[in-house]
């Protein structure tokens, strides 16, 4: 059943450049990407229950990193190029992350959003390297001898890279490091009563966050070839929270579905753009009020239910 | 001076901010955005009914303490005993929503909004001042004072007090959680509703007018969250901060004042300038 159902799954991924159009190609590479910043973002949120509305600003650093290194120099190929944005990304994660340990809850979200704001003005008053508000073109990527030219082959790559960062963090959720970061979640306290290094494992989930965050963003440069500070709004990163509620907090399958079904929303709202902070709050309200668990924790009531019928 | 007449309208935010949070120990996002519709219903009072603006006051308050009693009576009160997590989250998902039905109904435009004061400048010795300065500092100080009154001296303001240390030992002492919840709601979206009006003729009214609130929330950190002298102490200190530093740094440093302030206060002293760090208990 569950073989069936990922192998399903697969053949519906890799078959999709060729069954759905250009279009389509280009908005599942989105999907894609999304889909790695709210893993990113749940291992942060929803594992150590701290709240980012920053990861904008963490998604700007990985995709002008990675720009900014194809424009400099085009021979590296793309994944050292996206390992160093998210290198880039991760180191500027600690540098946010250590102070930020001091902070919790709405305090910790403040800083966050303040250092999201904070990035968009840096990329704006740095424009000798990154053009400010006129914007980035971002040169055609290359692995070896092929350059990266069209939506299906950039697609292939992002979900090579997607399916790698999601095999991973199943496998950081499931060890020892997973069981520490959800016992900081249920209670700081109990959790170092029990030795979890508490300094150690927060900074481990900020790190890895901005990690999976600056990777998708190097993806991002990759997929929309153009960046500007304006891509990175503060909205942006109410959109990744809303991603990680919606999908339900502390699932990395949730925040895929989560993921998937915000940016679908989001591009079939293009058209009625005074409507959609108004369809995006009632989803926030709603989704938090009837369905704490999201996305993934409906699911996990329904399944029992076919199990018996089986 | 400017800068402290700037700072006073953070002061008023922030203060409508920390009313919220003293009661129910969560952080209203969609505070900003609640003072935005208050001050559009008055402006529209005006416009329509070519009111006095004294009535347009009154209209604005009577709109933002109605819209509270509403948002807290369908939404919030069903979220009383969630994280605050969960509330911080909805009350983002409201800010998201009015902001967008404003615009829906008044559209994203900027409109002039008619002030109390004169434009001309009061002569104090060698200092010329606006009158709006000295009329929203004025109004400031007072708001705080009454508040300050309320919260020591009232049985409301004890039952406040009382909520927000311990929930239950609270409900234990007859005291009505939801009532206090309701009153802290309408209190906060009162006092909001003032600013507004307040500020409006400065920052014209429109529907991003809310984003203020980000500000308001710095000057509370900076006080101290919690602390009502603190956050016009902090909303003062933020606006001087936030007129002196072009001076001294690029000018395009003047948008980022808030959230530089914001994140050195945090790391450097995050209890703020009064407040205490509260310690855990299990």
């Amino acid at each position: 059943m569950r073989a069936a159902a990922l192998g399903s799954g697969a053949v519906v991924v890799l078959g999709w450049p060729w069954a759905a159009p250009r279009y389509f190609v280009f908005l599942a590479s989105l999907i894609a990407i999304n889909a790695i910043v709210a893993i990113g973002l749940n291992l942060l949120t929803g594992y150590t229950n701290q709240l980012s509305f920053g990861h904008a600003g963490f998604l700007a650093i990985g995709a002008y990193a990675a720009a900014l290194l194809t424009i400099q120099a085009p021979l590296v190929p793309l994944p050292a190029t996206l390992l160093a944005a998210g290198l880039v990304t991760a180191a500027m994660g600690l540098a946010l992350g250590v102070p930020c340990l001091r902070l919790e809850g709405l305090y910790l979200a403040m800083a966050t959003l303040a250092f999201g704001f904070v990035v968009v003005e840096a990329i704006l008053n740095l424009d000798w390297l990154t053009r400010g508000n006129d914007g980035l073109r971002v040169p055609a990527a290359r692995i070896g001898p092929w350059a990266l030219t069209t939506d299906t082959s950039r697609y292939y790559v992002v979900v090579t890279v997607a399916a790698l960062l999601i095999l991973a963090a199943r496998n950081i959720t499931r060890t020892r490091t997973g069981r520490a970061l959800l016992a900081v979640r249920e209670s700081e306290i109990a959790a170092q009563a029990s030795g979890v290094h508490l300094a150690a494992y927060k900074t481990l989930a900020f790190v890895v966050s901005a990690f999976y965050t600056g990777v998708a963003g190097g993806l991002f440069a990759l997929v929309v070839g153009f960046l500007s500070p304006d891509s990175f709004d503060v909205f942006l990163s109410v959109d990744f929270v809303a991603m990680i509620i919606v999908g339900g907090l502390g699932s990395i399958l949730g925040s895929v579905m989560g993921a998937a079904v915000i940016t679908t929303l989001n591009d079939s709202l293009a058209g009625f753009q005074s409507y959609r902070p108004l369809v995006f709050g009632a989803i926030l309200i709603v989704s938090m009020l009837f369905m704490p668990g999201g996305i993934a924790s409906a699911l996990q009531k329904i399944q029992p239910r076919q199990g018996d019928r089986a | 001076m400017s800068g402290l007449a700037t700072g006073s309208i953070y002061a008023l935010m922030a203060l409508s901010l920390v009313i919220i949070y003293n009661a129910t120990r969560t952080l209203n996002f969609a505070q900003g955005e609640m003072l935005m519709i208050s001050t559009f219903v008055g402006w529209t009072a005006l416009q329509l009914l070519r009111a006095p603006l004294l009535v347009a006051l009154l209209v604005a308050v009577v709109a933002a303490a109605l819209l509270a009693w509403v948002l807290e009576r369908t939404i919030i009160r069903h979220a009383i005993s969630a994280t605050h997590f969960d509330v911080l989250i909805i009350t983002l998902g409201l800010s998201l929503m009015l902001r967008s039905a404003a615009g829906l109904l008044w559209t994203h435009d900027e409109f002039p909004f008619p002030s109390f004061f004169g434009s001309r400048p009061l002569g104090v010795g060698a200092v010329r001042v606006a009158p709006a300065s000295l009329g929203i500092i004025g109004a400031s100080l007072a708001l705080m004072l009454a508040l300050g009154a309320l919260f020591r001296w009232t049985r409301l303001g004890r039952a406040m007090r009382a909520v927000a240390q311990n929930q239950r030992a609270a409900r234990l002492m007859g005291i009505s959680v939801e009532q206090v919840y309701s009153a802290s709601w309408i209190l906060a979206a009162a006092v909001g509703a003032v600013a507004g009006v307040l500020i409006a003729p400065v920052v014209f009214l429109s529907s991003q007018m809310g984003l203020v609130a980000i500000n308001g929330f710095t000057a509370a950190v900076l006080g101290g969250f919690g602390s009502m002298p603190g956050a016009v102490v902090g909303g003062m200190v933020l606006g001087v901060l936030e007129n002196l530093a072009p001076l001294y740094l690029p000018a395009s440093i003047k948008h980022s004042v808030p959230f530089l302030v914001m994140i050195t206060i945090l790391i450097v002293r995050p209890g703020g300038l009064f407040g205490r760090v509260a310690p855990r208990k299990v």
